[in-house]
């Protein structure tokens, strides 16, 4: 009894106090009217919220969106094997290999945006290699380019792929794939009847760990891609900080949550379907 | 079955998960100060590092940071994973829907609403705005994570243990506790890794007594690719592999005990 | 006994001078100060300097205005900002009497209208706005002012600052009005022509626009006076042209907020900072003018008649020092700009 409430309690504590008042005070600021000398002041108004139709805001979320979307497609494509074939492994050197893997991620991922500058670049690795081989005669344009961006994007949020699709795996039970091998399944049927369902909650919460996220990296677009594409994030901190007109700014955050959340409900909803009728059991969630 | 398909890619991932961190070592040796040509072995960097104080003041505050970080928001968030996935509350829907929230939120309305709280509620900016603030956004991924494998769960395991009498607390600690364990551990993984790169919130929440290694790197990176900084990342990589290797090895030691 | 209380009260007397000497805290853009110079200055004045720094006016602007001018003793805000932070009441006038080494600065940099006499603010480093040519690819003769960048074959090859001010400066040079403007008109204006220069762009670099010049990524575009002479450093083949349209210049200067706690040692720093010898190590590492005359005369003669750092006072003329444009303006100005970035 004692230990439910204080799980609880400190659940909800933590919540209200940090994330519950903080975005409460931001959807107030949004309703507020802009004021250059305080940042936002009284009346109340929607007028931020009208704004939001214009089409730049649109095309920006749009941007943000594909983009989110390909690094997320990319990151399951390449980690859902990867993980597999780590999940397979013996405690031990799967250990090792996921530690190998997030070492690269303790030193900065902004240092090694640059490094991939190094990489790309007009006298890069990839280009000096290329050009020394005789394969191409001048160098090629990768860097600044949505390549780029996509590569560094896929770069930095892959480990955020692979380690809840390996905790996913590591828990499936070996015994459901020899069942289905000695009742006459070929590795497809067994992929896609038995792996594949029971992979599922892996690979919502490594999607949303990716894709969400991604909607707010900014930086990785202007580092890699040149700063030509306006994004949310770039809207949103100039907002803030360069036209400071605040409820404006909180006004497209809200908005950017709200859409994100009902993107969320609908995936939770189909993903929801498909377990109902693969049998399995749902119900938190 | 692990075929030959597979290791292969394996091994490109770690290819290209550690190329550009090889051109950071590569670098860190570079007599040039920028990157693109090699120019020499040289030292130098190492001893610029060396007799650089302020930077590695921001190093080991980022360390303290991350790993208190990371470990508190381990516990709280798998407390709060224990939580939803367990048991039914009022509020349940709304603490769910808070954590996503925190997830969806951009890193720069998330910096500007814990300002604004912390200005508020009167916190001095410093150590503990950062601490708290690192906590609530490493929540979500460890929530996430946890909760991923507790569906998974057996449930008719704490029937059993219920039956047999066994509280709550028990049945977590002797229980669940020990399956989620991987889960856990990826959680305090990521929630280490994610404070330590933190750049943007950690800029607004910051005051001046206590600088951190993302925003030095960001502001010395962004003026002229400062060499130092390769220094730091090689060094990083070092001692992070030894601890890799140290924590094989005292698995290797358990198993033959 | 007596030793005991001669030991006792000397330690006494230190550590209430300690305490005494006490700290600034310097809030500044990233590698802006000369390695070594805070070290002098502790060492000099026995003051502790807590230094941390900021990669951009809006946001050094938006924690101080958050935190009501408390928190920081100096800053180091570009000339627009510092005439908003004075209306808004952010900075507090700085004593003159207090700065022995004020009577080294260049008076041509003095009293201009973004702060008449100086009150607020003491300029630091003035720097320009013009083309980087990498020679090595293209002659930098057939480069003579802004107009050349919207050629058509550069298209995709360019660099252009990631600053809506200084891109915007080009247009308006182009169209001949001021770069300074709040007229709606002409600011469109700027919009039309600008739209017809983004296809040409490769890259936006506000953090260091050498960069893609020494990668070999760009060999032509906008860029700073000192990104330029380091970047000569580095490789000689990179050079500097003045636009026959105008340049654009700009101060950075210190200020001390409203809230600072330790006035005191804010003017001793500042005059530190206006010490020529200081000035002239900071124009030899970082690459940026001084206003510092008596500092000029102490660099070696290449620096000096560098017309990169230095530019002559023609160029000066021609060209325009940016100001403030007031918020009606700059939210004008950023809506075109978020267009011009969305390739509307």
């Amino acid at each position: 009894m004692r230990f439910r409430q204080l799980v609880i309690t400190v659940t909800l504590a933590w919540l209200a106090l940090f994330v519950l008042a903080p975005h409460i005070l931001v959807l107030l600021t949004s309703l507020l009217s802009p004021d250059t000398q305080q940042l936002a002041s009284y009346p109340f108004t929607m007028q931020s919220y009208t704004r939001l139709w214009e089409p730049v805001y649109a095309s920006a979320f749009w941007q943000s969106f594909w983009l989110s979307l390909l690094t997320t497609v990319i990151c399951l494509l390449i980690g859902y094997p990867f993980a597999w074939t780590l999940a397979r492994l013996p405690k031990l050197p799967r250990a090792l290999l996921l530690f190998l893997m997030m070492v690269p991620f303790w030193t900065n991922s902004l240092i090694r945006t640059y490094a991939i500058k190094l990489i790309l670049g007009a006298k890069g690795l990839i280009n000096s290699t290329l050009l020394s081989l005789g394969l191409i005669d001048t160098p090629l344009q990768l860097l600044y380019t949505p390549f780029a961006v996509i590569f560094g994007l896929v770069y930095i949020l892959l480990p955020f792929m692979v380690l809840p699709l390996v905790t996913t795996f590591s828990k499936l039970d070996n015994c459901l794939l020899e069942a289905a091998r000695d009742l006459g399944a070929t590795p497809w049927q067994r992929f896609v009847q038995v792996i594949l369902p029971l992979s599922m909650p892996g690979v919502i919460a490594g999607s949303l760990i990716v894709f969400l996220p991604a909607m707010g990296m900014f930086y990785v677009s202007d580092l890699l891609g040149g700063a030509k594409n306006l994004l949310l994030g770039n809207i949103i901190k100039n907002q803030f900080l360069v036209v400071r007109d605040w409820p404006f700014g909180a006004a497209l955050s809200i908005t950017l949550i709200v859409l994100m959340g009902l993107l969320l409900w609908f995936y939770v909803q189909a993903n929801r379907r498909i377990n109902r009728q693969g049998g399995l059991d749902d119900n938190a969630l | 079955m692990i075929t030959p398909f597979k290791w292969s890619l394996v091994g490109l991932v770690f290819v290209y998960l550690y190329l550009p961190i090889a051109i950071l070592v590569i670098n860190s040796f570079n007599e040039s100060k920028y990157g693109f040509e090699w120019k020499g072995f040289s030292l130098r960097w190492y001893e610029k590092l060396w007799h650089n104080d302020a930077l590695m003041q921001a190093f080991t505050n980022s360390l303290l940071i991350a790993t208190l970080a990371a470990t508190a928001a381990t516990v709280i968030g798998t407390l709060m994973a224990l939580a939803v996935y367990r048991y039914q509350f009022r509020m349940k829907k709304l603490a769910t829907g808070l954590l996503f929230v925190v997830l969806m939120s951009p890193d720069i309305v998330l910096a500007i609403t814990f300002l604004v709280i912390f200005i508020v509620l009167g916190i001095h900016l410093g150590f503990w705005s950062l601490l708290i603030s690192h906590i609530t956004f490493c929540l979500p991924f460890v929530v996430i994570t946890v909760y991923a494998q507790l569906k998974g769960f057996d449930r008719n395991l704490l029937e059993a243990a219920r039956d047999l009498g066994a509280g709550e607390w028990r049945s977590f600690r002797t229980i669940v506790l020990p399956l989620v364990m991987p889960a856990v551990i990826a959680g305090w993984l990521l929630s280490f890794t994610l404070s330590l790169d933190d750049v943007i919130i950690s800029t607004f929440v910051t005051g001046p007594g206590f600088e951190i290694l993302p925003i030095r790197v960001y502001s010395m990176v962004k003026i002229g690719v400062s060499p130092e900084v390769n220094v730091l990342a090689t060094l990083l990589l070092a001692l992070s592999l030894i601890l890799v290797m140290i924590a094989a090895l005292l698995g290797r030691v358990r198993r033959k005990w | 006994m007596t030793l005991r209380a001669i030991v006792s009260s000397v330690l006494c007397v230190l550590s209430v001078a300690a305490h005494a000497d006490g700290k600034v805290v310097v809030y500044n853009w990233a590698e802006y100060i000369p390695e070594g110079v805070l070290e002098q200055f502790t060492e000099k004045t026995g003051i502790k300097v807590e230094y941390s720094t900021y990669d951009n006016n809006e946001t050094m602007y938006a924690k101080l205005k958050l935190q009501n001018g408390k928190g920081y003793d100096i800053v180091v805000p570009s000339t627009y900002l510092v005439s908003r932070m004075r209306k808004e009441g952010l900075i507090q006038p700085i004593d003159h009497a207090r700065l022995t080494n004020y009577k080294h600065l260049d008076l041509d940099l003095l009293d201009k209208p973004y702060d008449p006499g100086n009150q607020y603010s003491i300029p630091y480093l003035w720097g320009s706005t013009a083309i980087g040519v990498n020679s090595d690819d293209i002659d930098p003769a057939s480069i003579t002012g802004w107009a050349d960048l919207w050629d058509e074959q550069w298209r995709g090859k360019l660099l252009l600052i990631d600053d809506m001010r200084e891109v915007f400066h080009m247009a308006y040079k182009i169209n001949g009005v001021s770069t300074n403007t709040t007229d709606p008109a002409q600011i469109e204006q700027a919009y039309e022509k600008l739209k017809t220069l983004m296809p040409n762009v490769l890259v936006f670099n506000a953090d260091a626009p050498r960069e893609p010049f020494l990668a070999g990524d760009v060999s032509l575009g906008m860029l700073w006076s000192g990104e330029a002479s380091m970047a000569q450093e580095e490789n000689a083949a990179i050079e500097y042209v003045y636009p026959s349209e105008g340049a654009g210049f700009w101060i950075d200067n210190f200020v001390i907020p409203a809230g600072a706690e330790n006035v005191e040692n804010a003017h001793k720093f500042l005059d530190f900072m206006l010490r020529p010898e200081v000035a002239k190590q900071a124009v030899e590492e970082i690459g940026y003018a001084t206003p510092n005359l008596t500092a000029r005369d102490l660099l070696d003669e290449e620096t000096r008649n560098n017309p990169i750092i230095f530019p002559s006072a023609d160029v000066v003329k021609a060209g325009e020092f940016q100001e403030d444009i007031g918020e009606e303006a700059n939210a004008l100005m950023n809506d075109y700009w978020e267009k011009l970035k969305s390739g509307q």
